[in-house]
């Protein structure tokens, strides 16, 4: 018996495709969401009282922070890895086009590949060392990994220029687009940025997408069902590098610079906020945390003189009443929404909630 | 004749000072239906995770089909047509039962690593394909309308259902099973041994058991293992009337249980 042949049995044919999740009230309105985000993402330069504050330092800025912390939550959330080395490797690419730009003095068009390969290899590296290992022992390592890094950008001459870092690179003016032009810049990084939600969602819907899924369950079974659990691993991790890298080439020429302060620790306890505020489970959030963290930079400081303890208390506050980050609470929110909209249309008793042991069809999908 | 499915040829598993199995000698043809029994500690399970290739032995050999895979993984021990269940279930919790089916079938005819989108609606040839014979499965374990249940919301008879139903995904030449009944009911025990009674002759299967009835059930062949050691091997029936599995392992009568 051929196991490729079509199907002819009865019993077979079934409406929905057998694997299909029963789609959550959530997922089905989500499209809404995404249009109004991506409407006021577009129309942001235009609204602000002084976009030449607000562009840089909050738009173009949580743009980054978001792609960056994207990659380390789709590491987290996918591969069950949380990684502090995200950071690090964007910085790596972004010291890759600055070294291009100043020390070499190569057009930018060279230099933006260029970095993003050197941060792309980085992180497979970084993977050949950290993938064996799991849990507390993984976020040790890409911490240590992180920290050499950062001591190398701030000692070597030569290739770092120690602590003054390199400088300058300006924002190109492409021709056709003028990314010297602040809001247009902002353009692209949004583009980039979106792009790189798609590719995080595409990548988690293939087959190799539900592969590192079930590592993160299981690694045990994955490798009794015949997976090499190491490659895998190491597959993902230089794929959320190379996303970590792009967002370190818009950083670069947001900053119109590279130093180790791009590398430090602090700069990595900023993505790892960025992605708890957002939401560790959710890719779209990231860019909620980075609103946050950018806005609590700029404007804690006309409240209190103490604008790191601010952020550490929202921090806090966010952590133990919204362990799922602000996209959780979104979502939480929708759903009750929904369910309230929805007792009311209940064709047989309209005023009974559901009774127990009737599942509410919008919570298949088990959360968290 | 027959070939020889799994040669363990005097192994022995020491964890420290612990001497969990010694010198253990088994022989199992192919098409053969071994089941295993013990008491708890009786090192059935160490030896279930030897021939896995979970953890090393320390000393001895193991073949599958004629091959040394004593130095070999767990991944490269699949590979060469070898399948197992898990005790403790460690299923991919957060997937859909089907989407568990649909992973597992990557380790061994599909290729896992694909970058094409794995929904069900997709069109292509290898993902059609793969989503019809984890329908197949699904089917003959008895979950074919659960296919798009997340694993955490199935009962835990149905989570031991999907396990057969992975293991069998890999096409299996040895098949082994580790205390499939564990918790079970006795609606979902007799289940189960039709089940394993139905699996196609060529797979060869290894059972490792606590409950004598299923093991019995569903033998040729019965292992019996007591303090790290292989004390018995007969017939159901040898086994059914030995003196000494009854004091061992039953501390008294077996009519007490069967």
């Amino acid at each position: 018996m051929s196991i490729l042949t079509k199907p002819t049995d009865s019993g077979l044919v079934e409406p929905l495709p057998v694997g299909t999740p029963q789609k959550s009230t959530w997922q089905r309105y989500r499209w809404i969401l995404w249009v109004v985000v991506l409407g006021a993402a577009l129309a942001f330069p235009y609204v602000v009282d002084r976009p030449r504050f607000w562009i840089p330092n909050i738009g173009i800025k949580s743009l980054w922070l978001g792609t960056i912390a994207m990659s380390l939550v789709f590491l987290n959330r996918y591969v069950g890895l949380l990684s502090l080395a995200q950071m690090t490797l964007a910085g790596i690419a972004a010291y890759g086009v600055g070294y291009m730009v100043v020390t070499l003095d190569q057009s930018v068009f060279l230099a933006v590949p260029v970095g993003i390969l050197v941060g792309t290899v980085a992180g497979f590296l970084v993977a050949l060392i950290a993938a064996r290992t799991k849990a507390i022992y993984f976020l040790m390592i890409t911490l240590a990994i992180g920290q050499v890094v950062y001591s190398f950008a701030s000692q070597s001459i030569e290739v770092t220029n120690a602590r003054r870092g390199l400088a300058p690179i300006p924002r190109p003016d492409l021709g056709v687009v003028d990314f010297a032009q602040l809001h247009i810049f902002y353009y692209g990084a949004l583009a980039a940025a979106v792009l790189c939600y798609l590719l995080c969602r595409y990548v988690a819907a293939t087959s190799f997408g539900l592969a590192l899924q079930g590592i993160r369950d299981s690694p045990e079974r994955m490798s009794a069902l015949g997976y090499n659990v190491n490659r895998y691993r190491i597959a993902a991790m230089t794929f959320t590098a190379f996303i970590a890298s792009i967002g370190g080439v818009i950083m670069v020429f947001d900053r119109a610079q590279v130093d180790p302060d791009v590398v430090s620790l602090s700069s990595t306890l900023d993505i790892l906020v960025v992605a708890v505020i957002g939401g560790v489970g959710s890719l779209g959030g990231v860019f909620v945390g980075g609103i946050v963290l950018t806005l609590l930079d700029n404007f804690a400081q006309n409240v209190t003189e103490r604008y790191m303890t601010l952020t550490g208390l929202v921090f806090i506050v966010v952590l133990l009443f919204a362990p799922t980050g602000l996209a959780g609470v979104g979502k939480q929110v929708v759903r009750a929404l929904s369910t309230r909209r929805r007792a009311p249309q209940a064709p047989t008793a309209p005023d009974v909630p559901t009774p127990p042991g009737i599942t509410d069809p919008s919570n298949e999908r088990k959360q968290q | 004749m027959t070939d020889v499915a799994l040669r363990v040829a005097d192994v022995s598993k020491h964890f420290g000072g612990l001497k969990a199995m010694r010198n253990v000698d088994l022989e199992i043809a192919d098409g053969e239906r071994i089941s295993v029994i013990g008491t708890n500690g009786a090192g059935k399970s160490t030896l279930f995770n030897l021939i896995a290739g979970v953890f090393p032995v320390t000393s001895g050999r193991i073949e599958l089909f004629g091959h040394d895979v004593t130095g070999l993984s767990t991944a490269k021990r699949a590979k060469r047509g070898l399948a197992r269940t898990f005790q403790t279930s460690r299923l991919f919790e957060q997937l859909t039962a089907a989407e568990n089916v649909f992973v597992a079938l990557g380790g061994s005819e599909f290729r896992g690593a694909s970058l094409r989108v794995a929904w069900p609606s997709s069109k292509h040839v290898n993902t059609v394909n793969r989503w019809s014979r984890v329908e197949r499965l699904l089917d003959r374990v008895g979950l074919g309308d659960k296919g798009s249940a997340i694993v955490a919301d199935l009962s835990h008879g149905e989570q031991r259902q999907l396990e057969l139903a992975m293991a069998l995904a890999l096409q299996p030449k040895l098949l082994m099973l580790d205390e499939p009944a564990a918790g079970f009911s006795p609606a979902e025990r007799i289940h189960l041994v039709r089940l394993l009674r139905e699996l196609p002759e060529e797979i060869t299967l290894l059972l490792i058991e606590h409950d004598m009835d299923i093991a019995l059930a569903v033998a040729n062949r019965v292992v019996v293992m007591h303090d790290g050691e292989k004390i018995l091997e007969g017939s159901p029936a040898d086994i059914r009337a030995s003196e000494r599995v009854r004091e061992i392992y039953l501390g008294g009568s077996l009519d007490d249980v069967a």
